[in-house]
């Protein structure tokens, strides 16, 4: 073999081992990145200044995390607090936090951030969204530095999971004023860069206490709001995953691909058709429960998307406190029509529906006009923004039916606040409440649920529709997405390419 | 010419300052509670009335108008509500996006429209002109959204020459102008019929002047004819009505950098009134008004340069 010749096969060779490195390297340049697409684009990046849900799916867990964790199933874990105990009368608890936690700043997590996190919450200037939640709390007290005490007014038992929501992250006194903008926690992501608008770039965070249990090295949320746009980005390869898809007539189309994987979930959003109970003709008990008799619960749902389930009262159906109250009151149009005539209606009246702006309202509320006009109830539309919707119809009652999904998990305790928009107001039901609350026994709070929904479901409060469907649309090698949304987080501490 | 300028110019502060009051008192109507908006529906009257307070949602009107005037003038625009981060910095980024846009799609509209107006007015009457304003009847009638929607089908889903939607930064300026390329077709559709239009009724117009017949009669080629003779006094309705375009454009760039997913202004707005970020609101509106006066102030001068006429009379 010549000189030249052996040039070239060391030159060819070494083409070929550079051409394979870089194919390896790009290779594991997408093999950790996740694209995700959001629907809704979060705010600023505090979960604890501002309420929207596309915060939390952000930066809960993957950068802030709290007390508790909640898992895919709902279930509360441990967070920060690897471990807790409750005292005999449910007043003290007793947090104790987890070894070698550093925020992405390299800060130590000890019993005295945690106490400023905590104190955050319930301050009397505090502008936490879910203050209410967390009012119970007495005080807080550093027992040591990895112990935190936890001192209630009155036993709560949805302390533990209040305190596992992002609106309860975990952040330090240094750097609180400006997480809303560059948010610095103690999860496995870390933020890069926001593009308002466009995205945000999260990458691994070399602080993380379990950096092996971590298989993506940069996370990017891309906002994408048009459903057309949603489907075209993920054809054409833009974004891996949609986890909150939002339009269920193009579902059709990507379950045909064979690079996507449709998962059709569960989420904590009852759709209701509120009722303004404390205005006439809604205060009737008798209208209330012909508007529930009218509502075809199957056309209604096959119409709207074809995805939800329906249900009865206010309550997920996939919680174990679930009771199936659905036949409380089946369709049935005379009897609804001869409640209307009882209660004064023989011809039925006028009646206004705001809807709010997001697809399942607009959808349903064509199908509801329509069923109540079936028993004489003329319903006129009224199409709302959301800010509109929060003003007129939420703060200052100006309506008579709306519908909407309400998102919160254990969320049936709107139907004992005072002064809720539905205009609800039961001794009955708050005492049951008061109960439900109290009970820091478990199996004895599921039964007192499931009475609260009875109570909930007989007074016929809203017309209770359905539950709504989590809609996630990606790509057929990702793994490790949550199917169900018991939260509006987005948990990626074990999702990985396969 | 000095005179002309500085009318025209008083002109434009008058209309600015006339604005500022428009715009802030359209915007403090708006139906809808910034405090609640950030907050939710669990959100306690106390916090709402503690984050009013920590905004200064609470003050006189005359005292947000003037705290935010006073701003304008030295030039800090403040911060958004809703992002945290500063309104200059949010409007600069997003400025990136939707200057070049409209700007491409200008350009874009007048190298398409111009030709295809002077070549309906030299066949009108015949078939090349039929074609023309056949085309341009359907560019006005399609939505430029749904056009959009099918330039993305074609060229991004199924042929995959240009990416489907998203804005890469400037950081490569060819990758972003790649980017810009759809958008900017979509955008200018609209725009390229109606200039389309106005060039073959001002060239129809100047093509029936005396001195285009002069000209003919002298022998000159009908290329000089065209675009020397006529189209030089045809482009005065064009200029102003291409002024008038720009800022459809800016208006049109809502739709169409939602259909793309651009991070540009309408966005910026469309996503400022639904949070209610009031401050965001107020300040675009006037950059777009200060732009448009602007624009309208350079159309002005191109008219001065075009025709001489208001330059005598002023």
């Amino acid at each position: 073999m010549d000189v030249f010749s052996r040039r070239y096969l060391f030159g060819a060779t070494g083409v070929l081992v550079a051409l394979s490195a870089f194919g390896v390297e790009a290779w594991a340049e997408t093999k950790d990145r996740l694209v995700i697409g959001m629907s809704l684009e979060p705010p600023m990046l505090d979960p604890t200044k501002n309420a929207a849900a596309a915060i939390r799916e952000v930066t809960t867990p993957s950068i802030f995390e709290s007390l508790g964790r909640i898992d895919r199933t709902g279930a509360i874990g441990p967070g920060l607090a690897e471990s807790w105990s409750i005292s005999e009368d449910g007043k003290e608890y007793l947090f104790k936090l987890r070894q070698g936690v550093k925020f992405h700043d390299g800060e130590p997590l000890d019993a005295a951030v945690v106490k400023f996190a905590l104190d955050r919450l319930f301050a009397p200037d505090s502008t936490n969204p879910a203050k209410s939640l967390y009012t119970d709390i007495d005080k807080v007290e550093v027992v040591d530095p990895m112990t935190v005490k936890v001192t209630l007014k009155s036993p709560n038992s949805f302390l533990l999971y209040s305190l596992s929501l992002g609106d309860a992250g975990i952040m330090h006194p240094k750097t609180a004023a400006t997480n809303d903008k560059n948010p610095i926690g103690t999860g496995p992501f870390m933020f890069k860069e926001r593009k308002e608008g466009d995205s945000i770039t999260l990458v691994k965070s070399p602080t993380y206490r379990d950096p092996g249990a971590i298989k993506l090295n940069t996370v990017i949320f891309r906002i994408v709001k048009d459903p057309s746009a949603q489907v075209n980005a993920l054809l054409a390869g833009d974004v891996d995953a949609f986890p909150g898809f939002q339009a269920p007539e193009l579902v059709d189309r990507l379950r045909k691909d064979p690079r996507f994987v449709v998962v059709v979930g569960t989420t904590e959003g009852e759709v209701i058709l509120a009722t303004n109970n404390g205005k006439k003709p809604f205060d009737n008990l008798k209208v209330r429960q012909a508007i529930a008799l009218a509502i075809n619960r199957d056309e209604l749902i096959s119409a709207e998307s074809g995805f939800g389930v329906p249900i009865g009262s206010h309550f997920a159906p996939h919680n174990k406190a679930y009771v199936d109250l659905t036949k409380t009151y089946p369709f049935d149009i005379a009897k609804a029509k001869a409640l209307l005539a009882e209660a004064g209606y023989p011809n039925g009246f006028d009646a206004s529906l705001k809807l709010p702006p997001v697809g399942y309202a607009q959808r349903a509320g064509e199908v509801i006009a329509s069923q109540l006009g079936k028993i004489g109830i003329k319903v006129a539309i009224t199409q709302l923004q959301w800010p509109q919707w929060l003003s007129e119809v939420f703060k200052e009652r100006n309506y008579d039916l709306t519908i909407v999904a309400h998102t919160e998990a254990n969320d049936l305790d709107r139907y004992a606040r005072d002064g809720y928009y539905w205009g609800y107001d039961s001794p009955e039901f708050k005492a049951k409440w008061r109960e439900v609350v109290a009970a820091t026994d478990f199996a004895k709070r599921d039964a007192l649920l499931k009475d609260a929904q009875r109570i909930v479901a007989r007074d016929a409060v809203n017309g209770f529709l359905f539950q709504l469907a989590k809609i996630g649309v990606w790509k057929k090698d990702l793994v490790g997405l949550w199917e169900n949304s018991p939260t509006p987080q987005i948990d990626l501490t074990g999702v990985y390419w396969k | 010419m000095l005179e002309f300028l500085s009318r025209r110019l008083a002109a434009a502060l008058v209309t600015l300052a006339l604005a500022t009051v428009v715009v802030f008192a359209v915007v403090e109507v708006l139906p809808g509670d910034p405090a609640l908006v950030m907050l939710g529906t669990d959100a306690r009257p106390d916090t709402l009335a503690a984050l009013r307070a920590e905004y200064g949602f609470d003050q006189p009107l005359a005292v947000r108008y003037f705290r935010w005037i006073g701003g304008l003038l030295t030039f800090d625009l403040g911060s958004s509500h809703a992002y945290g981060t500063s309104v200059a910095k949010l409007i600069g980024d997003r400025l990136q996006v939707t200057l070049p846009l409209a700007a491409l799609a200008l350009c874009w509209a007048m190298l398409v429209a111009i030709p295809l107006g002077v070549f309906a007015a030299w066949k009108q009457g015949r078939p090349g002109d039929w074609g023309v304003m056949g085309f341009t009847q359907i560019g006005i009638s399609i939505p430029n959204f749904w056009f959009g929607i099918v330039l993305v089908l074609l060229f991004a889903v199924t042929w995959q020459l240009f990416p489907a939607g998203g804005f890469p930064g400037w950081q490569d300026p060819l990758k972003s102008a790649h980017a810009l390329v759809l958008p900017a077709l979509s955008l200018s559709l609209g725009e390229i019929a109606i200039l389309a239009r106005v060039t073959r009724s001002a060239m129809l117009d100047t093509l029936r002047e005396d001195y285009v017949r002069t000209a003919r009669a002298k022998g000159a080629p009908e290329r000089i004819v065209l675009f020397r003779h006529a189209l030089r006094n045809a482009l005065i309705p064009v200029t102003t009505v291409a002024g008038l375009i720009a800022g459809f454009l800016v208006a049109g760039a809502v739709i169409i950098e939602s259909v793309f997913r651009l991070p540009g202004v309408g966005q910026l707005v469309y996503d400022s009134i639904n949070n209610r970020d009031l401050i965001v609101i107020k300040n675009v509106v006037i950059l777009f008004t200060i732009l448009v006066l602007v624009v309208n102030l350079l159309v002005d001068l191109a008219y001065a340069f075009l025709d001489p006429r208001p330059r005598v009379r002023a």
